[in-house]
């Protein structure tokens, strides 16, 4: 008799969200997280006495079925949304604000292109209609097309009718923007190039891929699936920090009766005659289960935990070519007063609730992208700033008056460098500098208010988060990598090549971002199959 | 009252004439009607220098397909393809593995020498490319009846046109595995992250990508330039019937074959009888009014070989179409990205890494010596620039068909890339750049080859601009339109409009612009053939 039913590898967010089905169905399910508390990159973490956001920073993404079916409110998670989505200074001190109402985010826009503005609401409602879609297509498992079965026919007859409910104009364009270039999306709609780079900013983020590069049409259209993100995106703070959704979602699953053990760090994954017998922890330790659930990334899970012998040099081979190539540091500030950005002049405090973008320009990011192709961190990295104090004053709790805590995705900062790494001295400190530098120059005084800051390199993800490459996403997102074939063709059902072992993450489709939507898939998969054998 | 015929076709180009040749032998009367002196649109063999003569615009054939070499008999007709023995891609002096001075990278078609040579380079190389090989041809194999068929439109509720795509699924089904997991990774990603799974040499890679690139405004390391890459290995399977080289007396040689071969089958051609406008009466078309004469061609249907921007947009009265077809029109990418240097010379190129006139200039030879100066020359042209370092495909056409150039004498081609089209404000318009251009591309070329200019007798520089002004290809793009994922398949020109039909009855398109793009294949022709043949039946029946 093995020691359990299922043993889930990591204790990220949707690590935590398979281990809470699987246990709610009765499954008696052990969940072993490395470090010394669970949630991975969604984690509230101190810095100089104040509680930041450490690497996520929203939660908007997260499907509101699990939400429910788990029930997170009961378990303490409450979610904030500010009426700005999106504020975008331009160094010409104008900004581009996109807000939850579209009426207002038109009549600004109206200052910019009376075009602009007219076109939003259409372009707002396309994005949703094939938000929907995609929502649609990511709560589904890819279709068997080895052996397809009754479900999968099903499956597709369901998806065929969402698609043809799209509309004949819809179910065209979303074919043909799919694989298309974001810069060339926007650039259908609107003239102004503030506005195209605010949007088109969603489809580069944390890619790596700039505007120009096909295929981040999509990545824009499913950030926006199953949730109100619409064409301005999301922007949804959870009180607490993203670490008080990682609290919420294990609380649930403990109270399902999942065991989540800290500090247990899985060093294989055994298995006998290409079936998987369950973990062993470094420590030496030995469980066994029938089942094993990695919430790692695929690259790690196979090329690092796996046994070799058991994959086979091909399977070993396609793993190791899935591309993993990082591109984002995150970058924690805490300042001693809020930054005035000179776009901003007056009301600050409403509009630096949501996020706040320095992308002026598609041709900025692209070159910004440039300079990552060849192995450089850029000069001018594009970024994306929340004070989410602002919302949730409970992060600065006992600080000085006027502490705010900035939190900066800093993009493009490529995890390979040319001639070096990001140990090398001052790499990462001078990376700071610049993204500190930036800010400055839209906020002047900026740099003056900053108290303390942690640069987190995408070496570091790697290092401390066990994130392959530094990729937050486990891999990138793009076509290659992407619905049937993510991780890669013939395990893009929750199914990796052993039997009995699963992956129920952001490796796995629809992919990365706190979604949750993976874990849940995967759980399905993971009950279909036990109750089959049972 | 005019003669009244059949079929009228719009643009004397390669696939114009394949589709003519292929109504004719179905027993149409029909008329293709040219607006240059010559036959062959960018197929074209030209005097342009005395004694010279030059494949203007297009310059190698790979891809014409065999079935209609076969059933227009081309040879008969005087095609005759020479072939092209290999790729030699010059280094720098300090560049490779050889020691002291500059290396070069050398494939030929001899495999076990090849082999040998990337051994040389890095021997890990050599073993994948092997693996690398076989695995393309696989992969060739399998796509090539996709070129033959009629893109389905997955919106539309008639199930009969997604059969096809049926018979595709399974036969994708029965791929192992790891074929079908390749087959994804063509369609979707950069032909330098496709490469970097098999290959260490950076030559080699930048060498091989470069056939992901040629006429797309796209760089080595953009999504969606893998799929080309096979390309090259749809010539290998055809290899029996020759369709890889370069056609004898120029790529006009090609054209004048289909056109002997249409007027043999009782098709008239008609040169410098350029098309003003598509009569069309009642939503159906009726024919064509020439331009200058006003002279007015009647006909049952009409084909246009030329691109769908200048097929509606410039040769439909305006407000024949609906505006948001119009719209797709207007969105369909051309965005041409690439020029053509001919060059008369007095001598060969010497190049430092191989001096001689060697067996090593009778093939392509690919100025290409990393993925970075690739990337480079494309990051150029995403801001409107023409590369200062750009990537160039030579040919000497004159070492295999002599005839080309008076003895001792030779005809140098050069595919150039990036020219963009559109060129950043400062740089004002082509008319400005064009010599500056020719300079870059020499200069390039002296980085390899230290003495070129000095041999150059002539030089002419085809910009994107030169390319639209002749041709009338909509800003210079070789392939009638973009070939990235969104314009590829049922998407092209337009979703829902994939399938040769246009919304004017009896208006049909049968150039590049349609599935499955450009290249001098001939499968759009005669497909759209097919089509309306097809349809001509229905109708009868």
């Amino acid at each position: 008799m093995a020691d359990l039913d299922v043993i889930v590898v990591g204790g990220g967010h949707n690590a935590l969200v398979t281990a809470a089905y699987l246990a709610k169905a009765g499954r008696r399910t052990l969940v072993l997280e490395r470090r010394d508390h669970v949630g991975g990159a969604a984690e509230t973490a101190e810095l100089d006495g104040v509680r930041v956001p450490r690497l996520a920073d929203t939660v908007g993404r997260i499907r509101p079925s699990v939400v429910k079916d788990l029930d997170l409110r009961s378990h303490g998670l409450r979610l904030a949304a500010p009426d700005v989505r999106v504020f975008a200074p331009q160094p010409d001190g104008r900004a581009i604000t996109l807000w939850s109402e579209q009426a207002r985010t038109v009549a600004g826009l109206r200052d910019w292109s009376g075009h602009d503005a007219d076109s939003y609401p259409d372009f707002d409602r396309l994005v949703r209609s094939l938000g929907r879609f995609l929502a649609e297509l990511a709560a589904e498992t890819p279709p068997d097309i080895k052996a397809p079965g009754i479900g999968d026919a099903l499956t597709g007859l369901k998806l065929g009718r969402t698609f043809r409910g799209l509309g004949k104009h819809d179910s065209h364009t979303i074919l043909r923007v799919l694989p298309m270039a974001v810069a060339d999306f926007v650039a259908e709609a609107f003239e102004t190039d503030a506005l195209r780079a605010a949007i088109a900013w969603r489809g580069v983020r944390s890619s790596f891929l700039g505007p120009w590069s096909a295929g981040s049409t999509a990545i824009l259209l499913a950030d926006g699936a199953g949730n109100d993100g619409g064409a301005a995106g999301q922007t949804v703070f959870a009180i607490g920090g993203p670490g008080a959704l990682s609290e919420a979602l294990a609380s649930a699953a403990r109270k399902a009766g999942a065991e989540i053990r800290c500090g247990a760090d899985v060093a294989a994954i055994t298995s006998l005659d290409n079936r998987v017998t369950g973990v062993a922890l470094a420590s030496g330790e030995e469980l066994t289960a029938p089942v094993v659930v990695s919430g790692l990334d695929p690259k790690r899970t196979l090329v690092g935990l796996a046994d070799p012998v058991t994959i086979g040099p091909s399977m070993r081979w396609r793993a190791a070519n899935y591309r993993t190539p990082g591109v984002v540091a995150k970058v924690n500030l805490v300042v001693d007063r809020l930054p005035r950005f000179t776009a901003a002049a007056g009301d600050d405090d409403q509009l630096l609730r949501g996020r706040i973008l320095a992308a002026p320009g598609i041709d900025a990011i692209e070159r910004a992208f440039d300079t990552a192709k060849y192995g450089r961190a850029s000069d001018t990295p594009v970024l994306e700033a929340t004070i989410p104090s602002l919302v949730d004053p409970s992060l600065v709790d006992g600080a000085p008056e006027g502490t705010h805590v900035v939190s900066v995705s800093a993009q493009y900062a490529p995890y390979t460098l040319r001639g070096g790494t990001w140990d090398d001295g001052g790499r990462a400190d001078a990376f700071g500098d610049q993204v500190v530098a930036v800010l400055d120059g839209l906020a002047p005084g900026f740099a003056s208010s900053v108290r303390a800051r942690e640069v987190i390199t995408p070496l570091d993800l790697e290092r401390d988060y066990g994130l392959s490459g530094g990729h937050p996403l486990h891999g990138e997102q793009a076509l290659d990598q992407f619905f049937l074939w993510r991780p890669f063709l013939g395990s893009g059902r929750y199914r990796l090549p052993i039997d009995g072992l699963y992956l129920c993450a952001s490796g796995a489709h629809p992919g990365g971002g706190i979604t949750g939507q993976p874990g849940q898939n995967a759980a399905r998969e993971i009950l279909a199959d036990t109750k089959r054998r049972r | 009252m005019a003669e009244r015929y059949d079929a009228v076709i719009i643009g004397g180009g390669h696939n114009g004439l394949v589709s003519a040749a292929y109504l004719a032998r179905a027993g149409m009367k029909t008329l293709v009607l040219e607006q240059r002196h010559v036959l062959g649109g960018a197929a074209v063999t030209e005097e342009l220098f005395p004694g010279f003569r030059f494949s203007v615009f297009s310059y190698v054939v790979s891809l014409l397909r065999p079935e209609i070499i076969r059933e227009l008999q081309l040879p008969r007709h005087g095609l005759d393809i020479l072939p092209l023995d290999g790729t030699f891609t010059p280094l720098r002096t300090g560049e490779g593995p050889k020691a002291g001075g500059g290396d070069y990278l050398w494939r030929v078609n001899d495999h076990g020498r090849t082999i040998r040579e990337l051994r040389r380079w890095w021997p890990a190389d050599a073993e994948a490319y092997e693996e690398y090989g076989q695995l393309m041809v696989e992969m060739a194999r399998f796509i090539k009846p996709i070129l033959g068929i009629t893109p389905p439109d997955l919106t539309s509720l008639d199930p009969r046109p997604l059969l096809p795509l049926g018979g595709l699924l399974r036969s994708f089904q029965q791929l192992p595995e790891r074929q079908q997991a390749v087959f994804v990774q063509l369609m979707t990603m950069s032909a330098a992250d496709f490469l970097d799974q098999w290959f260490e040499t950076d030559p080699l890679k930048a060498t091989m990508s470069a056939s992901g690139i040629i006429g797309t405004y796209l760089g080595v390391r953009s999504p969606g330039t893998a799929y080309v890459l096979l390309h090259h290995y749809m010539g290998e399977i055809d290899g029996a019937f020759r369709a890889w080289g370069i056609p004898k007396g120029g790529t006009g040689g090609i054209s004048n074959a289909i056109g002997s071969a249409a007027r043999s089958l009782g098709a008239e051609i008609r040169t410098e009888a350029p098309v003003e406008r598509i009569l069309v009466n009642a939503g159906r078309a009726t024919g064509v009014a020439l331009a200058g004469s006003g002279e007015e061609i009647r006909a049952d249907v009409v084909l246009s070989s030329v691109d769908a921007r200048r097929t509606f947009l410039g040769l439909l009265e305006p407000g024949t179409l609906d505006g948001e077809f119009e719209e797709e029109i207007r969105r369909f990418k051309f965005r041409g990205s690439s020029g053509k240097v001919n060059l008369a010379v007095d001598r060969l190129p010497l190049f430092t890494s191989l001096p001689g006139a060697g067996e090593h200039l009778r093939g392509a030879i690919s100025f290409s010596p990393s993925i970075d100066e690739m990337e480079q020359a494309y990051d150029d042209a995403k801001y409107g620039h023409f590369s200062k370092k750009p990537y160039i495909d030579m040919i000497i056409p004159t070492l295999v068909d002599p005839t080309m150039a008076p003895p001792g004498k030779h005809v140098v081609s050069c595919f150039v890339q990036y020219a963009p089209y559109h060129l950043a404000p400062e740089l004002g318009t082509w008319d400005d750049q064009r010599e500056a251009f020719g300079d870059a591309v020499v200069n390039r070329i002296s980085e390899f080859a230290p003495r070129f200019a000095d041999s150059i007798l002539f030089r002419n520089v085809q910009t994107p601009l030169d390319i639209e002004r002749t041709t009338g290809l909509t800003e210079g793009n070789i392939f009638q339109g973009e070939l990235t994922l969104e314009q590829l398949f049922f998407n092209r020109p337009a979703p829902g409009h994939a399938r040769f039909r246009t919304p004017v009855r009896d208006l049909w398109l049968c150039g590049s612009s349609t599935h499955p793009g450009g290249g001098i294949m001939g499968a759009n022709g005669r497909i759209a053939a097919l089509e309306v043949l097809r349809s001509r039946r229905r109708r009868a029946a």
